[in-house]
Protein backbone atom coordinates (compact mmCIF):
# COMPACT_ATOMS: atom_id res chain seq x y z
CA UNK A 1 0.00 0.00 0.00
CA UNK A 2 1.45 3.48 -0.63
CA UNK A 3 1.82 5.80 2.05
CA UNK A 4 -0.05 8.87 1.11
CA UNK A 5 3.15 11.41 0.34
CA UNK A 6 5.96 8.90 -0.10
CA UNK A 7 6.53 8.28 -3.72
CA UNK A 8 8.42 4.96 -2.78
CA UNK A 9 5.83 2.97 -3.95
CA UNK A 10 5.73 3.81 -7.25
CA UNK A 11 7.11 1.18 -9.21
CA UNK A 12 5.17 1.45 -12.30
CA UNK A 13 5.26 3.29 -15.56
CA UNK A 14 5.19 6.38 -15.56
CA UNK A 15 5.82 6.63 -11.72
CA UNK A 16 9.14 5.71 -12.21
CA UNK A 17 10.39 7.98 -13.69
CA UNK A 18 10.85 9.60 -10.49
CA UNK A 19 13.56 8.02 -9.37
CA UNK A 20 15.28 7.54 -12.31
CA UNK A 21 18.65 8.34 -13.13
CA UNK A 22 19.70 7.80 -16.70
CA UNK A 23 17.95 6.51 -20.25
CA UNK A 24 19.38 4.65 -22.82
CA UNK A 25 17.54 5.02 -26.17
CA UNK A 26 17.43 2.35 -29.01
CA UNK A 27 18.41 4.26 -32.41
CA UNK A 28 16.61 2.68 -35.75
CA UNK A 29 12.65 2.46 -34.78
CA UNK A 30 13.03 4.96 -32.11
CA UNK A 31 14.87 8.28 -33.39
CA UNK A 32 14.58 7.69 -37.42
CA UNK A 33 13.43 4.64 -39.62
CA UNK A 34 16.41 3.87 -42.35
CA UNK A 35 15.56 3.40 -46.08
CA UNK A 36 17.19 5.90 -48.90
CA UNK A 37 19.78 7.49 -48.30
CA UNK A 38 19.78 8.67 -44.52
CA UNK A 39 16.90 8.04 -43.73
CA UNK A 40 14.16 10.04 -41.97
CA UNK A 41 13.76 11.33 -38.38
CA UNK A 42 10.53 10.22 -36.31
CA UNK A 43 8.26 12.90 -35.91
CA UNK A 44 9.17 14.81 -32.19
CA UNK A 45 12.07 12.15 -32.23
CA UNK A 46 14.70 15.18 -32.49
CA UNK A 47 13.18 17.72 -29.92
CA UNK A 48 12.50 14.89 -27.69
CA UNK A 49 16.15 13.54 -27.70
CA UNK A 50 16.88 17.72 -26.89
CA UNK A 51 14.37 17.80 -23.85
CA UNK A 52 16.06 14.56 -22.48
CA UNK A 53 19.75 16.36 -22.91
CA UNK A 54 18.54 19.43 -21.15
CA UNK A 55 16.81 17.74 -17.87
CA UNK A 56 19.18 16.40 -15.43
CA UNK A 57 18.90 12.42 -16.96
CA UNK A 58 22.16 10.86 -17.86
CA UNK A 59 21.74 9.95 -21.78
CA UNK A 60 23.23 7.07 -23.85
CA UNK A 61 22.34 5.75 -27.08
CA UNK A 62 22.72 1.58 -27.31
CA UNK A 63 21.79 0.01 -30.71
CA UNK A 64 22.68 -2.93 -32.61
CA UNK A 65 23.17 -0.78 -35.80
CA UNK A 66 25.93 -3.05 -38.27
CA UNK A 67 25.64 -1.65 -41.08
CA UNK A 68 28.12 1.55 -40.58
CA UNK A 69 30.68 2.50 -38.22
CA UNK A 70 29.63 4.43 -35.40
CA UNK A 71 31.79 7.54 -36.73
CA UNK A 72 29.71 7.59 -40.01
CA UNK A 73 25.97 7.09 -38.26
CA UNK A 74 26.39 9.50 -35.75
CA UNK A 75 26.94 11.81 -39.04
CA UNK A 76 23.39 10.46 -40.52
CA UNK A 77 22.09 11.36 -37.69
CA UNK A 78 23.60 14.44 -36.69
CA UNK A 79 22.88 15.26 -40.62
CA UNK A 80 19.30 14.72 -39.95
CA UNK A 81 19.21 17.16 -37.06
CA UNK A 82 20.12 15.12 -33.73
CA UNK A 83 22.25 16.47 -30.98
CA UNK A 84 24.46 13.56 -30.70
CA UNK A 85 27.83 12.45 -30.55
CA UNK A 86 30.37 8.90 -30.97
CA UNK A 87 30.99 8.47 -26.88
CA UNK A 88 27.47 8.79 -26.34
CA UNK A 89 26.85 5.88 -28.87
CA UNK A 90 27.33 1.87 -27.93
CA UNK A 91 27.04 -0.36 -31.14
CA UNK A 92 28.37 -4.23 -31.14
CA UNK A 93 31.24 -3.80 -33.77
CA UNK A 94 33.77 -2.17 -30.96
CA UNK A 95 32.49 -4.97 -28.21
CA UNK A 96 33.17 -7.36 -30.95
CA UNK A 97 36.30 -6.27 -32.03
CA UNK A 98 37.21 -6.45 -27.86
CA UNK A 99 36.27 -10.10 -27.41
CA UNK A 100 37.97 -11.14 -30.51
CA UNK A 101 41.58 -9.67 -28.89
CA UNK A 102 40.76 -10.66 -25.88
CA UNK A 103 40.40 -14.36 -26.97
CA UNK A 104 42.74 -14.44 -29.91
CA UNK A 105 40.43 -15.02 -32.29
CA UNK A 106 40.77 -14.02 -35.97
CA UNK A 107 37.58 -13.44 -37.66
CA UNK A 108 35.71 -14.43 -41.34
CA UNK A 109 33.29 -11.57 -41.74
CA UNK A 110 29.85 -11.81 -43.14
CA UNK A 111 28.89 -8.32 -42.80
CA UNK A 112 27.74 -4.98 -44.28
CA UNK A 113 30.35 -3.44 -46.20
CA UNK A 114 29.54 -0.20 -44.56
CA UNK A 115 30.93 -2.06 -41.21
CA UNK A 116 34.31 -3.62 -42.74
CA UNK A 117 36.32 -0.53 -41.24
CA UNK A 118 35.76 -1.20 -37.68
CA UNK A 119 37.66 -3.84 -37.41
CA UNK A 120 40.71 -3.15 -39.43
CA UNK A 121 42.97 -3.29 -36.93
CA UNK A 122 41.95 -7.17 -36.62
CA UNK A 123 43.71 -10.17 -38.13
CA UNK A 124 41.90 -11.94 -40.70
CA UNK A 125 43.72 -14.22 -42.24
CA UNK A 126 43.53 -18.16 -41.25
CA UNK A 127 39.72 -17.55 -39.53
CA UNK A 128 39.01 -19.45 -36.58
CA UNK A 129 35.78 -17.80 -35.95
CA UNK A 130 32.58 -16.65 -37.99
CA UNK A 131 31.50 -12.90 -37.42
CA UNK A 132 27.74 -12.25 -39.19
CA UNK A 133 26.27 -8.90 -38.91
CA UNK A 134 23.37 -7.31 -40.41
CA UNK A 135 24.66 -7.46 -44.07
CA UNK A 136 21.40 -6.96 -46.12
CA UNK A 137 22.17 -7.10 -49.89
CA UNK A 138 25.64 -9.28 -48.68
CA UNK A 139 23.14 -11.93 -47.31
CA UNK A 140 23.83 -14.20 -50.94
CA UNK A 141 23.49 -17.96 -51.12
CA UNK A 142 27.52 -17.94 -51.73
CA UNK A 143 28.02 -15.70 -48.62
CA UNK A 144 25.92 -17.86 -46.04
CA UNK A 145 27.71 -20.84 -48.00
CA UNK A 146 31.60 -19.33 -47.27
CA UNK A 147 30.79 -18.72 -43.83
CA UNK A 148 29.51 -22.24 -43.37
CA UNK A 149 32.47 -23.73 -45.34
CA UNK A 150 34.46 -21.71 -42.36
CA UNK A 151 32.73 -23.11 -39.35
CA UNK A 152 31.65 -26.68 -40.78
CA UNK A 153 35.54 -26.76 -41.38
CA UNK A 154 37.35 -25.97 -37.56
CA UNK A 155 36.84 -28.71 -34.92
CA UNK A 156 36.03 -25.64 -32.23
CA UNK A 157 33.77 -23.69 -34.44
CA UNK A 158 32.72 -20.46 -32.69
CA UNK A 159 30.34 -18.01 -34.27
CA UNK A 160 29.49 -14.50 -32.99
CA UNK A 161 26.20 -13.00 -34.39
CA UNK A 162 26.34 -8.83 -33.87
CA UNK A 163 22.62 -8.88 -32.61
CA UNK A 164 19.76 -11.11 -32.88
CA UNK A 165 17.06 -9.19 -34.37
CA UNK A 166 13.74 -11.02 -36.51
CA UNK A 167 13.73 -8.27 -38.76
CA UNK A 168 13.75 -3.91 -38.91
CA UNK A 169 11.63 -1.39 -40.88
CA UNK A 170 12.69 0.40 -43.58
CA UNK A 171 10.96 3.19 -45.24
CA UNK A 172 9.61 0.36 -47.67
CA UNK A 173 8.79 -2.32 -45.83
CA UNK A 174 9.92 -4.67 -43.31
CA UNK A 175 13.45 -6.77 -43.39
CA UNK A 176 15.06 -9.64 -42.08
CA UNK A 177 17.59 -8.78 -39.75
CA UNK A 178 21.00 -10.54 -38.84
CA UNK A 179 19.62 -12.98 -36.54
CA UNK A 180 17.46 -15.06 -39.14
CA UNK A 181 20.75 -16.21 -40.69
CA UNK A 182 22.29 -16.53 -37.00
CA UNK A 183 19.94 -19.27 -36.55
CA UNK A 184 20.48 -20.36 -40.41
CA UNK A 185 24.31 -21.23 -39.48
CA UNK A 186 23.46 -22.40 -36.29
CA UNK A 187 20.63 -24.64 -37.32
CA UNK A 188 23.63 -25.62 -40.41
CA UNK A 189 26.52 -26.61 -38.35
CA UNK A 190 24.86 -27.60 -34.62
CA UNK A 191 25.82 -24.88 -32.71
CA UNK A 192 25.00 -21.63 -30.79
CA UNK A 193 26.23 -18.16 -31.75
CA UNK A 194 27.54 -16.00 -29.30
CA UNK A 195 25.51 -12.47 -29.08
CA UNK A 196 27.72 -9.51 -29.27
CA UNK A 197 24.93 -6.54 -28.89
CA UNK A 198 21.64 -6.55 -27.42
CA UNK A 199 19.91 -8.36 -25.47
CA UNK A 200 23.25 -9.66 -24.25
CA UNK A 201 23.72 -8.61 -20.63
CA UNK A 202 27.15 -8.13 -20.92
CA UNK A 203 26.34 -5.42 -23.45
CA UNK A 204 23.54 -3.28 -21.24
CA UNK A 205 26.27 -3.66 -18.25
CA UNK A 206 29.13 -1.68 -20.35
CA UNK A 207 26.52 1.20 -21.17
CA UNK A 208 25.37 1.27 -17.39
CA UNK A 209 28.73 0.88 -16.05
CA UNK A 210 29.86 4.03 -18.64
CA UNK A 211 26.83 5.62 -17.07
CA UNK A 212 28.58 4.62 -13.14
CA UNK A 213 24.54 3.72 -12.67
CA UNK A 214 22.21 0.32 -11.44
CA UNK A 215 20.18 -1.05 -13.32
CA UNK A 216 16.97 0.35 -11.46
CA UNK A 217 17.96 3.53 -12.19
CA UNK A 218 18.13 3.25 -16.09
CA UNK A 219 15.14 3.25 -18.52
CA UNK A 220 15.40 1.81 -22.06
CA UNK A 221 13.25 2.98 -24.72
CA UNK A 222 13.05 0.76 -27.42
CA UNK A 223 10.84 -0.74 -30.74
CA UNK A 224 11.68 -4.33 -30.69
CA UNK A 225 9.87 -5.78 -27.89
CA UNK A 226 12.60 -8.90 -27.33
CA UNK A 227 15.82 -7.04 -27.51
CA UNK A 228 15.39 -3.58 -26.38
CA UNK A 229 12.86 -3.54 -23.76
CA UNK A 230 12.99 -7.79 -22.68
CA UNK A 231 16.56 -7.29 -22.67
CA UNK A 232 16.80 -4.28 -20.38
CA UNK A 233 13.97 -6.25 -18.08
CA UNK A 234 16.15 -9.33 -17.58
CA UNK A 235 19.29 -7.13 -16.50
CA UNK A 236 16.99 -5.50 -14.24
CA UNK A 237 15.90 -1.79 -16.20
CA UNK A 238 12.88 -1.13 -17.23
CA UNK A 239 11.65 -1.29 -20.86
CA UNK A 240 9.41 1.06 -22.61
CA UNK A 241 7.94 0.24 -25.82
CA UNK A 242 6.92 2.88 -28.84
CA UNK A 243 4.75 2.24 -31.07
CA UNK A 244 7.02 3.28 -34.36
CA UNK A 245 10.00 1.53 -35.95
CA UNK A 246 8.88 -2.92 -35.66
CA UNK A 247 6.55 -2.23 -33.31
CA UNK A 248 3.71 -4.59 -34.25
CA UNK A 249 0.15 -4.55 -32.28
CA UNK A 250 0.76 -8.15 -31.21
CA UNK A 251 3.66 -7.10 -28.87
CA UNK A 252 1.13 -5.72 -26.88
CA UNK A 253 0.03 -8.88 -26.49
CA UNK A 254 3.26 -10.97 -26.24
CA UNK A 255 3.58 -14.04 -24.03
CA UNK A 256 7.03 -13.75 -22.39
CA UNK A 257 7.50 -10.07 -22.52
CA UNK A 258 5.43 -7.68 -21.81
CA UNK A 259 6.34 -3.71 -21.64
CA UNK A 260 6.45 -1.74 -18.53
CA UNK A 261 5.10 1.27 -20.78
CA UNK A 262 4.07 1.44 -24.11
CA UNK A 263 3.66 5.02 -25.94
CA UNK A 264 3.14 5.87 -29.53
CA UNK A 265 6.42 7.43 -29.84
CA UNK A 266 9.83 9.06 -27.94
CA UNK A 267 8.31 11.94 -28.09
CA UNK A 268 5.02 11.20 -25.78
CA UNK A 269 7.33 8.68 -23.78
CA UNK A 270 9.49 11.77 -22.80
CA UNK A 271 6.55 13.85 -22.27
CA UNK A 272 5.80 11.17 -19.51
CA UNK A 273 9.07 11.39 -17.63
CA UNK A 274 9.39 14.56 -17.66
CA UNK A 275 6.15 15.68 -16.43
CA UNK A 276 6.67 12.59 -13.83
CA UNK A 277 9.79 14.73 -12.65
CA UNK A 278 8.16 17.93 -12.74
CA UNK A 279 6.10 17.23 -9.87
CA UNK B 1 21.00 -62.20 -32.43
CA UNK B 2 17.16 -61.30 -32.48
CA UNK B 3 15.03 -63.31 -34.52
CA UNK B 4 14.78 -62.37 -38.60
CA UNK B 5 12.84 -60.31 -39.92
CA UNK B 6 10.39 -60.62 -42.79
CA UNK B 7 11.58 -58.00 -44.92
CA UNK B 8 9.45 -56.93 -47.50
CA UNK B 9 10.67 -53.71 -48.94
CA UNK B 10 13.46 -51.91 -48.47
CA UNK B 11 13.72 -48.07 -49.46
CA UNK B 12 17.40 -46.62 -50.96
CA UNK B 13 18.00 -43.26 -51.03
CA UNK B 14 19.73 -42.03 -53.74
CA UNK B 15 22.12 -38.79 -53.91
CA UNK B 16 24.85 -40.10 -51.84
CA UNK B 17 24.08 -43.22 -51.62
CA UNK B 18 23.60 -44.66 -55.20
CA UNK B 19 25.51 -41.94 -56.79
CA UNK B 20 27.28 -38.80 -56.47
CA UNK B 21 26.37 -36.27 -59.04
CA UNK B 22 27.29 -38.20 -62.01
CA UNK B 23 29.23 -40.73 -60.82
CA UNK B 24 27.44 -43.83 -59.53
CA UNK B 25 29.03 -45.40 -56.28
CA UNK B 26 31.57 -48.58 -57.49
CA UNK B 27 28.96 -51.63 -57.33
CA UNK B 28 26.00 -50.14 -56.91
CA UNK B 29 24.22 -51.18 -60.27
CA UNK B 30 25.02 -54.86 -59.34
CA UNK B 31 24.28 -54.81 -56.28
CA UNK B 32 20.55 -53.20 -57.02
CA UNK B 33 20.37 -56.24 -59.59
CA UNK B 34 21.02 -58.88 -56.74
CA UNK B 35 18.82 -56.94 -54.36
CA UNK B 36 16.15 -57.18 -57.67
CA UNK B 37 16.74 -61.19 -57.90
CA UNK B 38 15.36 -61.49 -54.08
CA UNK B 39 11.40 -61.52 -53.67
CA UNK B 40 11.72 -57.76 -51.88
CA UNK B 41 9.81 -54.17 -52.75
CA UNK B 42 12.25 -51.78 -53.83
CA UNK B 43 11.83 -48.06 -53.71
CA UNK B 44 13.56 -45.00 -54.44
CA UNK B 45 13.08 -42.04 -52.04
CA UNK B 46 14.69 -38.64 -51.94
CA UNK B 47 14.74 -35.41 -50.61
CA UNK B 48 16.48 -34.28 -53.59
CA UNK B 49 14.66 -30.93 -54.64
CA UNK B 50 16.23 -30.08 -57.57
CA UNK B 51 14.89 -32.10 -60.18
CA UNK B 52 11.61 -33.76 -61.24
CA UNK B 53 11.20 -37.51 -61.29
CA UNK B 54 11.60 -37.70 -64.31
CA UNK B 55 14.83 -36.07 -64.52
CA UNK B 56 16.36 -38.55 -62.05
CA UNK B 57 15.14 -41.67 -64.07
CA UNK B 58 17.01 -40.25 -66.82
CA UNK B 59 20.29 -39.51 -64.80
CA UNK B 60 20.00 -43.01 -63.15
CA UNK B 61 18.94 -45.08 -66.31
CA UNK B 62 21.76 -42.91 -67.36
CA UNK B 63 24.31 -44.44 -64.86
CA UNK B 64 23.14 -47.60 -65.71
CA UNK B 65 20.91 -48.39 -62.89
CA UNK B 66 17.56 -50.44 -63.62
CA UNK B 67 14.29 -48.90 -62.40
CA UNK B 68 11.01 -47.45 -63.18
CA UNK B 69 9.89 -43.76 -62.92
CA UNK B 70 6.80 -45.26 -60.89
CA UNK B 71 9.53 -46.39 -58.13
CA UNK B 72 11.12 -43.19 -57.44
CA UNK B 73 9.20 -41.30 -54.87
CA UNK B 74 10.27 -37.61 -53.96
CA UNK B 75 9.40 -34.99 -51.33
CA UNK B 76 8.77 -32.68 -54.14
CA UNK B 77 5.84 -35.67 -54.93
CA UNK B 78 4.76 -35.45 -51.05
CA UNK B 79 4.88 -31.03 -51.60
CA UNK B 80 2.07 -31.52 -54.19
CA UNK B 81 -0.10 -33.36 -52.94
CA UNK B 82 0.20 -31.43 -49.72
CA UNK B 83 -0.53 -28.63 -51.92
CA UNK B 84 -3.76 -29.75 -53.91
CA UNK B 85 -4.95 -30.41 -50.18
CA UNK B 86 -5.10 -28.25 -49.17
CA UNK B 87 -5.75 -25.75 -51.99
CA UNK B 88 -2.80 -23.24 -51.75
CA UNK B 89 -1.12 -21.56 -54.21
CA UNK B 90 2.02 -21.60 -53.87
CA UNK B 91 5.36 -19.16 -54.14
CA UNK B 92 7.54 -22.26 -55.61
CA UNK B 93 11.31 -21.42 -53.95
CA UNK B 94 12.62 -24.54 -56.08
CA UNK B 95 14.69 -25.28 -58.48
CA UNK B 96 13.83 -24.79 -62.42
CA UNK B 97 14.36 -28.21 -63.00
CA UNK B 98 11.89 -28.62 -60.14
CA UNK B 99 8.91 -26.94 -61.29
CA UNK B 100 8.12 -29.65 -63.90
CA UNK B 101 6.43 -31.72 -60.80
CA UNK B 102 3.97 -28.70 -60.07
CA UNK B 103 2.50 -28.55 -63.71
CA UNK B 104 -0.71 -27.66 -63.05
CA UNK B 105 -0.64 -26.11 -59.38
CA UNK B 106 -1.97 -22.52 -60.13
CA UNK B 107 0.82 -19.95 -58.40
CA UNK B 108 -1.30 -16.66 -59.26
CA UNK B 109 -1.15 -14.36 -56.39
CA UNK B 110 0.23 -16.96 -54.17
CA UNK B 111 -1.16 -17.46 -50.13
CA UNK B 112 1.85 -20.35 -49.22
CA UNK B 113 5.28 -20.32 -49.16
CA UNK B 114 7.15 -23.41 -50.41
CA UNK B 115 10.73 -24.10 -50.10
CA UNK B 116 13.07 -26.66 -51.16
CA UNK B 117 16.45 -26.28 -52.46
CA UNK B 118 17.18 -23.44 -54.51
CA UNK B 119 20.08 -21.71 -53.98
CA UNK B 120 19.02 -19.00 -56.88
CA UNK B 121 15.90 -18.37 -55.19
CA UNK B 122 17.76 -17.97 -51.43
CA UNK B 123 19.10 -14.34 -51.83
CA UNK B 124 17.67 -11.13 -49.43
CA UNK B 125 15.32 -9.73 -51.82
CA UNK B 126 13.36 -13.07 -52.68
CA UNK B 127 13.82 -13.91 -48.76
CA UNK B 128 12.08 -10.81 -48.00
CA UNK B 129 9.25 -11.24 -50.06
CA UNK B 130 8.78 -14.77 -48.64
CA UNK B 131 8.97 -13.69 -44.78
CA UNK B 132 6.46 -10.69 -45.51
CA UNK B 133 4.21 -13.46 -47.16
CA UNK B 134 4.43 -15.54 -44.03
CA UNK B 135 4.41 -12.58 -41.61
CA UNK B 136 0.65 -12.01 -43.66
CA UNK B 137 -0.29 -15.59 -42.62
CA UNK B 138 0.84 -17.48 -45.67
CA UNK B 139 1.85 -21.36 -44.46
CA UNK B 140 5.48 -21.81 -44.63
CA UNK B 141 5.89 -25.77 -46.39
CA UNK B 142 9.53 -27.05 -46.01
CA UNK B 143 9.76 -29.68 -48.54
CA UNK B 144 12.49 -31.07 -46.56
CA UNK B 145 15.25 -29.18 -43.64
CA UNK B 146 18.41 -31.15 -44.71
CA UNK B 147 21.46 -29.11 -42.86
CA UNK B 148 23.54 -29.36 -45.85
CA UNK B 149 24.65 -31.74 -48.66
CA UNK B 150 27.64 -32.48 -50.79
CA UNK B 151 28.53 -30.80 -53.92
CA UNK B 152 31.79 -31.89 -56.37
CA UNK B 153 33.37 -28.64 -54.49
CA UNK B 154 32.41 -29.73 -51.23
CA UNK B 155 29.33 -29.23 -48.84
CA UNK B 156 26.70 -26.54 -49.44
CA UNK B 157 23.51 -25.13 -47.25
CA UNK B 158 20.62 -27.41 -47.95
CA UNK B 159 16.70 -25.56 -47.11
CA UNK B 160 17.34 -26.57 -43.50
CA UNK B 161 18.59 -23.54 -42.65
CA UNK B 162 16.63 -20.90 -44.40
CA UNK B 163 13.40 -22.49 -43.41
CA UNK B 164 15.01 -22.11 -39.78
CA UNK B 165 15.48 -18.72 -40.40
CA UNK B 166 12.20 -17.76 -42.19
CA UNK B 167 10.19 -19.72 -39.14
CA UNK B 168 12.94 -17.70 -36.16
CA UNK B 169 11.45 -14.36 -38.04
CA UNK B 170 8.62 -14.96 -38.34
CA UNK B 171 7.41 -16.73 -35.23
CA UNK B 172 5.46 -19.62 -37.25
CA UNK B 173 6.63 -23.40 -37.74
CA UNK B 174 6.93 -24.93 -41.02
CA UNK B 175 4.66 -27.57 -42.43
CA UNK B 176 7.85 -30.48 -43.31
CA UNK B 177 6.98 -32.98 -45.78
CA UNK B 178 10.33 -34.45 -46.70
CA UNK B 179 12.85 -36.62 -44.99
CA UNK B 180 12.94 -37.42 -41.93
CA UNK B 181 9.64 -37.12 -41.30
CA UNK B 182 7.43 -39.85 -40.29
CA UNK B 183 4.32 -39.27 -42.92
CA UNK B 184 7.18 -39.52 -45.71
CA UNK B 185 8.10 -42.85 -44.58
CA UNK B 186 4.71 -44.14 -44.45
CA UNK B 187 3.53 -42.63 -47.59
CA UNK B 188 6.44 -44.07 -49.41
CA UNK B 189 5.20 -47.66 -48.41
CA UNK B 190 1.76 -47.18 -49.06
CA UNK B 191 1.40 -48.81 -51.94
CA UNK B 192 3.70 -51.40 -51.07
CA UNK B 193 1.22 -53.02 -48.97
CA UNK B 194 3.71 -53.74 -46.05
CA UNK B 195 4.23 -51.93 -42.82
CA UNK B 196 7.10 -49.85 -41.58
CA UNK B 197 8.70 -53.07 -39.27
CA UNK B 198 8.93 -54.88 -42.86
CA UNK B 199 10.93 -52.61 -43.82
CA UNK B 200 14.74 -51.17 -44.13
CA UNK B 201 15.98 -47.16 -44.98
CA UNK B 202 20.17 -47.53 -46.46
CA UNK B 203 20.73 -44.16 -46.70
CA UNK B 204 23.92 -41.66 -46.18
CA UNK B 205 22.22 -39.40 -44.02
CA UNK B 206 22.08 -40.59 -40.47
CA UNK B 207 19.98 -37.93 -39.04
CA UNK B 208 17.06 -37.81 -42.22
CA UNK B 209 17.81 -41.27 -44.07
CA UNK B 210 18.26 -43.48 -41.08
CA UNK B 211 17.09 -41.52 -37.73
CA UNK B 212 13.64 -40.43 -39.50
CA UNK B 213 12.67 -44.26 -40.92
CA UNK B 214 14.05 -45.32 -37.59
CA UNK B 215 11.88 -43.16 -35.58
CA UNK B 216 8.84 -44.15 -38.27
CA UNK B 217 9.62 -47.82 -37.26
CA UNK B 218 12.14 -49.26 -39.85
CA UNK B 219 15.34 -50.63 -39.39
CA UNK B 220 18.13 -48.41 -41.24
CA UNK B 221 21.43 -48.67 -42.50
CA UNK B 222 24.25 -45.78 -42.84
CA UNK B 223 26.63 -45.58 -45.92
CA UNK B 224 29.89 -43.69 -45.83
CA UNK B 225 29.40 -42.31 -48.67
CA UNK B 226 28.23 -38.79 -50.27
CA UNK B 227 28.00 -36.56 -47.06
CA UNK B 228 28.55 -38.99 -44.36
CA UNK B 229 31.15 -37.41 -41.44
CA UNK B 230 34.05 -40.26 -39.14
CA UNK B 231 30.92 -40.14 -35.81
CA UNK B 232 27.97 -39.56 -37.71
CA UNK B 233 26.12 -42.83 -36.51
CA UNK B 234 26.68 -41.76 -32.83
CA UNK B 235 24.17 -38.68 -33.51
CA UNK B 236 21.14 -40.47 -33.53
CA UNK B 237 19.76 -42.46 -30.67
CA UNK B 238 18.90 -45.23 -31.09
CA UNK B 239 22.02 -45.94 -33.65
CA UNK B 240 21.48 -47.51 -37.10
CA UNK B 241 21.05 -51.06 -37.13
CA UNK B 242 23.97 -51.02 -38.84
CA UNK B 243 26.82 -48.49 -40.73
CA UNK B 244 28.86 -50.04 -43.81
CA UNK B 245 30.99 -48.80 -46.26
CA UNK B 246 28.63 -48.18 -48.91
CA UNK B 247 25.66 -49.63 -50.88
CA UNK B 248 26.52 -52.94 -52.23
CA UNK B 249 27.31 -54.15 -48.08
CA UNK B 250 24.38 -52.98 -47.14
CA UNK B 251 22.60 -55.24 -50.32
CA UNK B 252 25.37 -58.02 -48.89
CA UNK B 253 24.12 -57.65 -45.02
CA UNK B 254 20.13 -57.62 -46.23
CA UNK B 255 20.84 -60.62 -48.72
CA UNK B 256 22.56 -63.01 -46.03
CA UNK B 257 20.74 -61.50 -42.83
CA UNK B 258 17.23 -60.08 -43.23
CA UNK B 259 15.63 -62.39 -45.45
Amino acid sequence: MRSGLSAMADTGWPGCARSLKGVILDLCGVLYDSGEGDGVAIRGSIEAVRRLKESDLQLRFCTNETQATREKFVAKLQRLGFDICVSEVFPPAPAAVAVLKERGLRPHLLVHDGLLPEFDSVDKTSPNCVIVGDAAENFSYQNLNEAFRVLIGLEKPVLFSLGQGRYYKETDGLKLDVGVYMKALEYACDLKAEVIGKPSPTFFQTVLNDMGLQPHEALMIGDDLLNDVGGAQHCGMRGVQVRTGKYRPSDEKHPTVTADGTVDDLAQAVELILNQRRN
Amino acid sequence: MAGRRALKAVLIDLSGTLHIEDTAVPGAQEALSRLRQASVAVKFVTNTTKESRRNLLERLQRLNFDLQEKEIFTSLSAARSLLEQKQHRPLLLVEDGALEDFTGIDTSEPNAVVVGLAPDHFNYQTLNTAFRMILDGAPLIAIHKARYYKRKDGLALGPGPFVTGLEYATDRKATVVGKPEETFFAQALSDLGCSPSEAVMIGDDARDDVGGAQSAGMLGILVRTGKYRDGDEGKIDPPPHLTCDSFPDAVEHILQNLL
